[in-house]
């Protein structure tokens, strides 16, 4: 069951990171469109 | 915005949940929570080509390089999905046939769909003119598309496979699944179905971008 807490929470971390990053690249690429 | 607070909130809910909740299939333990992500990003890659050739044929009848773009950004992730299914799926083929990979018709199927969009991106980098490229590719993605539920979903139910075939939905039509995956799968099925549209709107920007800033140079 420990296991099972650590690659969730590997999983959590990697989802947040990637979702940080489309957040940042969605805002940017908006950003250039207007432009 | 209020969608994507919504994708981030289904995401993590997968997550935890697919850890915490009982493994979805008791015969094969823990191995058997990558059911939720692996089916999920079968899922998505489908619509992803699905949607690369509506925007080919959109390009086809209007002419328009910004159709070709959305279905290029389409195909990309359809790959990306396809490539992520093929791993996950692999690493569930370890655990519980032993072996990463088996030529089984599944996997051979999805190796297939791989090369047939490989292909693709190949095609379009043969090509220097963008219009040519664009038409080409296009009729390209409409043809491979027609393989894509054949490959999914005609052969591996045909031929014999040792991948499971009625942990969604069994013989009889019914859901195969008890509530407490349901709480995970769906919520997974739509979470991923919704990444892969806004990423989709992502990449169709900057390809777009990219494009007119060849054409300007």
């Amino acid at each position: 069951m420990a296991s099972n807490y650590i690659v969730m929470a590997v999983t959590l971390i990697i989802w947040i990171a990637l979702f940080v990053y489309l957040m940042m690249l969605d805002t940017k690429t908006k950003k250039l469109e207007d432009k | 915005m209020w969608w994507k607070i919504l994708i981030f909130i289904l995401m993590c809910w997968v997550i935890v949940m697919a850890f915490l909740t009982p493994a979805p299939q008791q015969m094969i333990g823990e191995a058997s929570r990558i059911f939720y992500f692996h089916v999920p990003q079968a899922w998505v890659s489908v619509v992803a080509f699905l949607w690369s050739m509506i925007f080919s044929i959109k390009y086809l009848r209007r002419n328009e390089l910004a159709d070709d773009d959305a279905a290029l950004a389409a195909a990309q992730l359809g790959l990306v999905f396809c490539f992520l299914a093929t791993v996950t799926g692999s690493l569930f083929a370890k655990v519980t046939w032993q072996s990463f990979w088996n030529w089984d018709p599944r996997e051979t199927s999805i190796f297939i769909l791989l090369l047939i969009y490989g292909a693709y991106f190949a095609l379009r980098s043969a090509i220097e003119d963008p219009e040519r490229k664009a038409k080409l590719a296009a009729v390209y993605s409409i043809f491979a598309f027609i393989t894509v539920p054949f490959l999914i979903f005609v052969v591996p139910r045909v031929m014999p496979s040792l991948h499971p075939s009625d942990s969604i939905v069994d013989k009889s039509g019914k859901i195969a699944m008890s509530g407490d995956t349901m709480m995970v799968f769906f919520p997974s099925l739509i979470a991923f179905t919704m990444l892969f549209f806004w990423m989709f709107t992502v990449a169709r920007r900057v390809l777009g971008k990219e494009r007119r800033y060849l054409e300007e140079s």
